[in-house]
């Protein structure tokens, strides 16, 4: 569904966040994309909507090149890509139900969205992704009265009304406690096995890699340095990831990974 | 060639010194210090000229002095390494500018004590606010004189209401001494003596520079002894004193009713301050109206995506800085020659000076919210407008809101003034009062002016608190 092809992003300061890189995802995968801090895991996420403009290259999506695509037909493409932000990026002085209902605005025309009187199908479409992410009372609350927990899964019903073939996931968990990062991540688990939508997700820990995905991109300073199944990341795949003085660091976070 | 230079410069401070004496800056030149050659040439030559124009002091003439050997010593010795501290140079033009400051100031403090007199000819008025006053009534009679006499003068007594003048004679010239009386008046309430001249024209009669008073007796009778004073005078028909004409010898008398009420120049004050108050409230609610979609036009954060919605930002900015740097006074004085005098020019001043002021306020709220929330949004597929409305909007109310009830606050404020350039207001009434010298007046308006902005600077950043 999605081909990336040689592509590379370099920002206005020179830092060359992505160097060349090319890979194809798969409907239904579930893809983890690792790397320290700065190794283009945000950027290439971003590039793929477009929410950061590539500087070359190639992204195909069912075959349509988003790389210069004008903007109206772009926005025909994001909505069918949903997003969920390491912040959340909650509209927090929102309620909850706008924030979800704002997942819609690329379907909805601007006379429904612009005056905000949104009808009856997409307020019912909005309480069973509510519903779906265990928020049924939280409707009218403002978004910054949730816990990060239960925001980051508001942001997932948002991603929901998109009706997406594929979640774009920029460090979900990576602002929540180690119990509701599984949570959340078993949420986009269930998406991914019973929607079959398919994910991409930068993570920082390995373990949870292991545990949810089914594919795995490393990358390093804007490069892909592995692209292949988790359990295939053995210890020196894991030192040229992370760098030398990862060990320390994976034996206290991270589950030693299958060797 | 170069090298030989560079090779005698690092031993050469007798030659910087020289050249730092011939021409300032020149030693610095010498070893390649451009900027502080240049700097020290310019103040030399600018605090030397400085002194040359305005010069009522030729001891300045010390500063340029002291930059100049201060450049000497620096050429000398800077040769050596590091160059010398800038403090004694900008020391010397700073005690310029202030001295020099300071005459063109024309500061003079003995005056300050002088006339302190004249302050207290002000302030004792100002302290008695003409606002409040007791209730009165009043009656009024009158009896006609003619000035000068004619061969047939008017009997010089008349009755009107029960209230009845008699004069001694029914003409007179002016200066002459009349003897009048009045009865029925009211007994024990004091009365004005008024002359009236055949156009209606009114003074107080004087009697050796006061008012004359005259408080009727218990049968409510009066006697008073007054001199006809010279109204017709100047040009024209009217000077032709020896026609003559019907005059009017005028008695006002007051009584009080018990109670307060506001006087007149009480009710003109409340006016002036109702019509500032809605005049501030029309002109911030116009001026917020335009301000909000030019605040998010000249949001960089929301142009920058594209090169037509930068130079947008780019055109708005430049216009609103422009219009902002405008003071309202001033652009009420445009307005004042277009629409006429009168609250609505004040009134389109202010606005147009708050729109430019807002926008840029709104444009940097916008600049200063969180992007995650627009990320989020427009990853949604979300139009420009989507974005704004979803992402950006919810986030900037609070703020929009607070600078609006800040702005509204300036706006009284301005409004007060801007009346001064005939723009509506309680500030019309107050340049009439100062320029009439009415200083009663000045004080109840200077009163209801401290407590209006009071209130308003309470009210506004209690709301404020509230909000953000």
């Amino acid at each position: 569904m999605l081909k990336v092809e040689h592509l590379t992003k370099v920002y206005p300061n020179g830092v060359v966040a992505l160097d060349d890189v090319s890979f194809t995802v798969s409907e239904k995968e579930f893809l983890a994309i690792i790397g320290l801090s700065g190794s283009g895991k945000s950027t290439l996420l971003r590039c793929i909507n477009r929410l950061v403009e590539p500087t070359s290259g190639k992204i195909e999506w069912y075959g349509k090149n988003i790389v210069g695509m004008n903007s109206g037909e772009l926005r025909k493409i994001r909505r069918q890509i949903g997003m969920i932000f390491q912040q959340f990026n909650l509209v927090k002085r929102a309620s909850v139900l706008t924030n979800v209902l704002s997942g819609r605005l690329g379907y909805v025309s601007p006379r429904i969205s612009l005056p905000g009187i949104w009808p009856k199908e997409e307020k019912e479409r909005a309480a069973r992704a509510l519903h779906r992410m265990g928020l049924d009372d939280k409707a009218k609350s403002r978004a910054d009265t949730l816990s990060g927990g239960q925001q980051q899964r508001v942001g997932i019903a948002r991603a929901l009304m998109q009706e997406p073939k594929l979640i774009l996931a920029d460090e979900p968990v990576a602002s929540l406690d180690p119990v509701l990062a599984h949570s959340i991540l078993r949420h986009l688990e269930e998406l991914n096995r019973d929607e079959g939508i398919t994910i991409m997700c930068s993570l920082h820990f390995l373990d949870l890699v292991h545990r949810y995905a089914n594919r795995v991109l490393a990358l390093k300073d804007g490069r892909i340095l592995f692209d292949g199944p988790p359990r295939d990341i053995d210890h020196a795949r894991f030192k040229e990831i992370y760098g030398e003085e990862a060990e320390d660091v994976r034996a206290t976070f991270v589950d030693a990974p299958s060797q | 060639m170069t090298s030989d230079k560079a090779d005698s410069d690092p031993h050469s401070p007798v030659l910087a010194a020289v050249g730092s004496a011939l021409i300032p800056g020149l030693g610095q030149f010498f070893v390649g210090r451009w900027t502080r050659g240049w700097g020290i040439l310019v103040a030399v030559a600018a605090s030397a000229g400085l002194v040359s124009w305005y010069g009522e002091q030729p001891l300045w003439y010390v500063v340029p002095a002291i930059i100049w050997i201060w450049g000497v010593w620096d050429a000398s010795t800077e040769v050596d390494g590091a160059p010398r501290p800038l403090l004694i140079p900008v020391i010397a033009v700073l005690a310029m500018f202030y001295g020099i400051g300071w005459q063109v100031t024309k500061i003079e403090l003995s005056t300050l004590t002088k006339n302190i007199d004249r302050a207290s000819a002000i302030l004792g008025p100002m302290i008695r606010p003409d606002f409040v006053g007791p209730r009165q009534e009043f009656q009024q009679a009158f009896v006609t004189i003619e000035v000068p006499c004619s061969a047939n003068p008017p009997p010089g007594e008349r009755s009107d209401d029960g209230l009845s003048l008699v004069a001694s004679a029914g003409c007179g010239s002016a200066g002459d001494e009349l003897v009048v009386s009045g009865s029925s008046f009211w007994p024990g309430a004091s009365a004005e003596l008024w002359w009236e001249d055949t156009i209606g024209e009114r003074q107080h009669l004087l009697s050796g520079g006061r008012i004359v008073v005259v408080e009727p007796d218990a049968q409510g009778t009066f006697s008073s002894t007054i001199i006809i004073p010279q109204m017709r005078s100047g040009t024209g028909q009217e000077a032709n004193l020896d026609q003559p004409l019907p005059e009017r010898f005028l008695v006002i008398q007051a009584r009080p009713l018990g109670g307060w009420e506001f006087t007149e120049n009480g009710m003109r004050v409340l006016n002036g301050i109702f019509e500032t108050l809605s005049l501030a409230l029309v002109a911030t609610t116009l001026s917020l109206i335009a301000a909000i979609p030019l605040g998010f036009l000249a949001a960089r954060n929301l142009m920058d995506r594209t090169q037509g919605g930068m130079a947008i930002y780019f055109v708005v900015r430049t216009v609103l800085n422009f219009v902002r740097s405008i003071e309202p006074l001033i652009i009420a004085i445009v307005f004042v020659v277009v629409v006429g005098l009168g609250p609505f020019a004040g009134m389109l001043a202010i606005m147009v000076h708050s729109v430019a002021a807002l926008a840029k306020l709104y444009s940097e709220v916008v600049e200063s919210v969180e992007p995650g929330p627009i990320e989020a949004v427009q990853a949604t597929g979300a139009s420009w407008s989507e974005v704004v409305r979803y992402g950006v909007v919810p986030q900037v109310i609070p703020a929009f809101t607070a600078f609006t009830l800040y702005r509204w606050d300036i706006n009284v404020r301005s409004s007060i003034i801007i009346g001064f350039v005939g723009g509506g207001g309680i500030g019309v009434w107050l340049f009439q009062w100062i320029i009439l010298a009415d200083y009663r007046a000045v004080g109840a308006a200077f009163v209801a002016i401290a407590l209006v902005v009071i209130v308003l600077d309470h009210a506004s950043s209690r709301l404020r608190e509230r909000i953000i």
